[in-house]
């Protein structure tokens, strides 16, 4: 490891510790109110698209802004910055026509995971 | 990874067992584990996604019926082994020095 | 299973190889438990919840960026750096899970629960949340819309539970019992106003 842990390292961690946004400039590909569809991706390296939610289509929420990817940081690919959003998908959407129609599943999702609907 | 770890929706794992007035940590060996792994990602030498990965990658059986701190356990060698942090074999030679003390 | 003996033995192998090549010290160990068993938990996540039920400027705050107001209120820790409460109300009833591993808001609630980390709640809370629900007791209107939270990237979700009636004018400490860490979740509302 690159530090020995002291007790100090430790209490200085568990203040103001690692946020997983970036601060850079990254444009947006969606926006607030866009449709959107997950992409039907099965990469057999990490991600963190769960199988569920692929192909469903859903309504962007909230822009989170720009944050750290996981899938890329699993592999030592880097942060590649991009903006993460909350996703609306109604219940029927991702569960079929045998749960109530006003129910919903809110996930968030990177840039990468979407694509226009 | 399509693995069994992206589990919602699935059916099948019976009905949700809760514990009344649960400690923390049910034994010594739990916060243990659960300090070492955040040790060792405080030291830098592996992340949060590539622990969670570790994980990801264990056989299916194994990652169901394994306790939940032995699997962070299991991650965190894992993981220092292979960041080179320390060897198997290391591992190995120090677990049967205890297993022999403690026979 | 492997026994306790046997883990509690793999545990020290590691700590003991760790300690040896200087990587870490033993207070820091000890640090690190502590924090867990002792200072973080859900009775921070309690003192946010009462203190949005009493002051409204305060709960806009907390609903518009909850990072910020959670600072506010000296809870920045680990695994709450990027937050997210959710508000319960008639017409709304919110649940979070982590389908994918554990993910939860150790800042306000500390460690999950074993049965939120389980394979029964990981896999229906987000398929099934009024099944799980009623599991738990907790009834829900057939009108009202359930709203399941997969906290499967970097944010952290809670639960902000309807304060419950009558309880206008208690004070802090006997809000702070009504609030459970079952009830930051989602899985339950919070308790009833004791009976006069």
């Amino acid at each position: 490891m690159s530090r020995v842990i002291t007790r100090e390292v430790v209490q200085g961690l568990y203040k103001h510790t690692g946020t997983a946004r970036v601060d850079v400039d990254v444009a947006a590909s969606f926006k607030v109110g866009d449709t959107i569809r997950a992409r039907n991706i099965n990469p057999t390296g990490h991600t963190r698209l769960p199988r569920y939610i692929r192909g469903k289509q859903g309504q962007v929420a909230v822009d989170h802004g720009v944050f750290q990817f996981a899938d890329s940081l699993a592999h030592s690919s880097g942060k590649q910055p991009q903006h993460l959003y909350s996703v609306r998908f109604t219940a029927r959407e991702i569960w079929g026509a045998d749960v109530p129609a006003q129910d919903s599943l809110y996930i968030d999702l990177w840039d990468d995971y979407l694509e226009s609907a | 990874m399509n693995s069994i770890h992206d589990m919602g929706g699935m059916h099948g794992y019976g009905p949700i067992v809760r514990e009344e007035d649960e400690p923390v940590f049910h034994h010594e060996w739990e916060g243990k584990a659960l300090a070492l792994a955040r040790i060792a990602l405080a030291g830098g030498h592996f992340n949060l996604d590539e622990f969670r990965h570790v994980q990801e990658r264990m056989p299916p059986a194994h990652y169901l019926t394994i306790r939940y701190y032995e699997r962070w356990l299991e991650g965190t060698v894992a993981m220092l082994v292979e960041k080179g942090v320390i060897t198997a074999e290391e591992y190995a030679a120090r677990l049967a020095e205890l297993s022999g003390e403690a026979s | 299973m492997t026994s306790d003996e046997d883990v509690a033995l793999r545990v020290r192998a590691l700590e003991s190889l760790l300690l040896e090549k200087g990587l870490v010290e033993s207070p820091a160990i000890d640090e690190i438990i502590d924090l867990f068993e002792n200072r973080m938990g859900p009775q921070n996540g309690a003192r946010v919840i009462v203190r949005a039920w009493t002051d409204p400027d305060f709960k806009a705050r907390l609903l518009a960026n909850a990072s910020d107001a959670i600072v506010e209120m000296g809870y920045d820790a680990v695994q709450g750096e990027d937050m997210v409460v959710v508000e319960n109300t008639r017409a709304v009833h919110n649940l979070v899970v982590c389908t994918l591993c554990s993910c939860f808001p150790w800042a306000t609630l500390g460690l999950p629960p074993v049965w939120y980390k389980s394979a029964p709640y990981r896999s229906r809370a987000a398929s099934d949340p009024r099944g799980v629900l009623a599991e738990f007791g907790t009834a829900i209107a057939d009108e009202a819309e359930v709203r399941v939270w997969d906290s499967n990237a970097e944010l952290r979700y809670m639960v902000l539970p309807e304060q419950p009636a009558g309880t206008d004018g208690m004070s802090e400490d006997e809000l702070l019992a009504l609030v459970t860490r079952d009830s930051m979740i989602g899985v339950t509302r919070a308790l009833e106003a004791p009976a006069p």
